[in-house]
């Protein structure tokens, strides 16, 4: 399993080596504006920072999708299927590796923000207008009509569930690419129709989940109980998309 | 050792493999005959346990073919699958990962009689080149059963007479070798055994020193009897 | 080696060895290649090579010993008469020749004569 996961690493090491490089220079004009004083800089820095962490999760997981999709339908799919190695432990691989990857850069950017924060209460010791520019980014955002305030508990929340809801999205993706392969058989614009399978089984899934939590008020618990749901359609989507790949598929 | 019984497969319209019932003996180099389209790959696919058969099943050693066999069935297809960000030697180290009877030693050795270098990597690869790694790579596992489809195809004299050198010091008692190629006469001497498809069926199934006593013809004497008046 | 693949290969390698042997390229109770080794050398299938040395040891040709490997035979007698054999062989196809291009046998026996 851990060798399968190594392989998906090296499929996807670029990315993320591109993604770091990016965050770095970023993060390096953060310091700049910070101790130049300089607050044009440290916002834009700051947006660019929060930009690359929401795009970064996106793209990763965007990329584990792309990745599934080529390792089923070119010639390279014979490279995981001629392994002694079963659907499960292949899919499985490519999700732990993909979810890992996630959760690893979700919390890289939650410590830069951190870290990023305990610098400026440092110099400044006081809250900022930038602070102020950034409540008033996050205020756009509410969870059942409530707006949401920046406790730390209410934060974690708010990462619990994208991240949750991220990777249930991308084990529907993954669900909806095989199921398509299966059944096209690798003919020209399968992409085309898992695309509309992974919206068709997205909607499903979120009218579920929606249905679930109605009687929910409170957003923490809310927010808790919808990223516990994501992360169990996930797992059932999981052993559904590997059980299609071990009966049905053909490379 | 592989056993064939009645297997079939249907993609939509057309029928590649029709109903193909035959046994393949351990300890023989059996060669696979039949123009484009007569199953050949297909079937080899289904024996290696990357196509399910429509209906019918493939048995090695008398079980179905599983995750397990792909331990011991190593399958060489006839296109290039490699990751295009390895080098040489990150194929090496794949097959390494993954199959208990890879041997580097044994495939370092490969590459240097096919002439390849471990730094090169597998997109700047000819398609000569290429194919001979796959050689290369398949043959320093030490499987039960080899199935090389279309070994010889873009290789040149020198690289061939190596692959048929090579087919020949795997060609032990315990083992059971399988080729399929267009290249007949490449293959006249090197196999005993000869399987013809034709449209996806099981034409004959014959020992090669025995059909030259008893008919006077050669393999490809045979494939041209068959195919002949099929084709043009 | 050249085969022609109409007719059994085990048979052409056998006539080989067959021709080494009263040639005297391969003496009389010389090692011969192992199985494998005659396989590598002709680039046949391990199955021919079996059957020639099985068909050149009905023959009387050769012996396989267990554990040694396989001998030419030392029985100078048969080898003898294998030479017999071929060379009446030979003749048989020389003089078979002649007849088809009209030569008597006189005739070739002057030819025969003054040839270097």
């Amino acid at each position: 399993m851990l060798k399968l996961m190594k392989y998906e690493l090296r499929k996807t090491w670029s990315t993320k080596a591109i993604l770091l490089a990016v965050t770095a220079i970023v993060e390096i004009a953060y310091l700049i504006g910070l101790y130049a004083d300089k607050e044009g800089t440290m916002s834009v820095s700051v947006l660019l920072l929060i930009l690359l962490a929401f795009g970064g999760v996106m793209v990763i997981g965007l990329e584990s999708i792309l990745t599934l999709h080529r390792d089923m339908n070119t010639r390279q799919s014979y490279m995981l299927f001629m392994t002694p190695n079963s659907c499960y432990k292949i899919l499985g691989a490519k999700i732990l590796e993909c979810g890992v990857s996630i959760l690893l850069t979700g919390a890289f950017f939650f410590a830069l923000g951190v870290l990023d924060i305990t610098l400026l209460f440092a110099k400044e010791g006081q809250l900022s207008r930038l602070w102020e520019t950034v409540q008033q980014f996050l205020s756009h955002f509410s969870v059942n009509g409530r707006a949401l305030d920046i406790s730390v508990r209410t934060m974690s929340a708010v990462a619990f569930v994208l991240l949750t809801a991220w990777i249930s999205l991308i084990s529907t993706a993954y669900l909806a690419d095989v199921i398509s392969a299966a059944l096209l058989n690798g003919k020209k614009h399968n992409g085309f129709v898992s695309f509309l399978l992974f919206i068709l089984l997205s909607y499903v899934t979120n009218r579920a989940a929606g249905l679930i939590t109605a009687s929910i008020h409170d957003s923490y618990t809310l927010m808790m109980v919808y990223g516990l749901i994501d992360l169990a359609f996930a797992a059932v989507m999981y052993v559904v998309t590997a059980m299609i790949m071990e009966r049905k598929l053909s490379v | 050792m592989l056993e064939s019984r009645e297997v079939t497969k249907v993609f939509g319209a057309k029928t590649a493999v029709d109903h193909v019932t035959m046994k393949l003996e351990k300890g023989h180099v059996y060669a696979m005959l039949g123009p484009n389209g007569s199953g050949k790959t297909t079937w080899m696919k289904m024996a290696a346990g990357l196509i399910k058969p429509t209906s019918g099943e493939v048995l090695y050693q008398g079980q179905p073919v599983s995750i397990a066999s792909r331990n011991e069935v190593a399958y060489m297809s006839t296109e290039p699958y490699f990751y295009t960000w390895m080098t040489v030697r990150d194929v090496g180290k794949y097959y390494q990962d993954f199959f208990a009877d890879f041997s580097m030693d044994r495939y370092q050795a490969l590459l240097r009689r096919m002439d390849l270098t471990e730094e090169l990597k597998t997109k700047a690869l000819s398609s000569g080149m290429m194919a001979k790694l796959k050689i290369a790579v398949t043959m320093a596992r030490d499987a039960r059963v080899y199935m090389l489809d279309e070994p010889f195809n873009g290789i040149d004299l020198l690289a061939r007479d190596e692959i048929r050198a090579a087919v020949l010091e795997y060609a032990t008692s315990d083992k059971l070798l399988l080729l399929s190629s267009h290249l007949v006469e490449e293959m006249e001497a090197i196999a005993d055994r000869a399987v013809f498809l034709l449209e996806g069926r099981l034409v004959e199934n014959v020992d090669l020193e025995t059909m030259r006593m008893e008919r006077g013809i050669s393999m490809a004497d045979r494939y041209r009897q068959i195919y002949g008046h099929t084709e043009g | 080696m050249q085969f022609d693949s109409t007719r059994p290969i085990w048979l052409q390698v056998m006539r080989e060895l067959e021709i080494s042997i009263v040639t005297g390229e391969r003496g009389p109770g010389e090692k011969l290649p192992g199985g494998r080794d005659l396989a590598l050398a002709y680039s046949i299938n391990p199955n021919t090579a079996v059957r020639v040395y099985q068909e050149l040891e009905r023959a009387g040709l050769c012996e396989t010993r267990r554990g040694l490997g396989t001998f030419v035979t030392s029985d100078t007698q048969r080898i003898t008469a294998l030479r017999s054999e071929f060379a009446h062989q030979t003749v048989h196809d020389f003089l078979q020749q002649l007849q088809r291009l009209g030569v008597t046998r006189e005739q070739a026996a002057q030819m025969i004569l003054k040839e270097e």
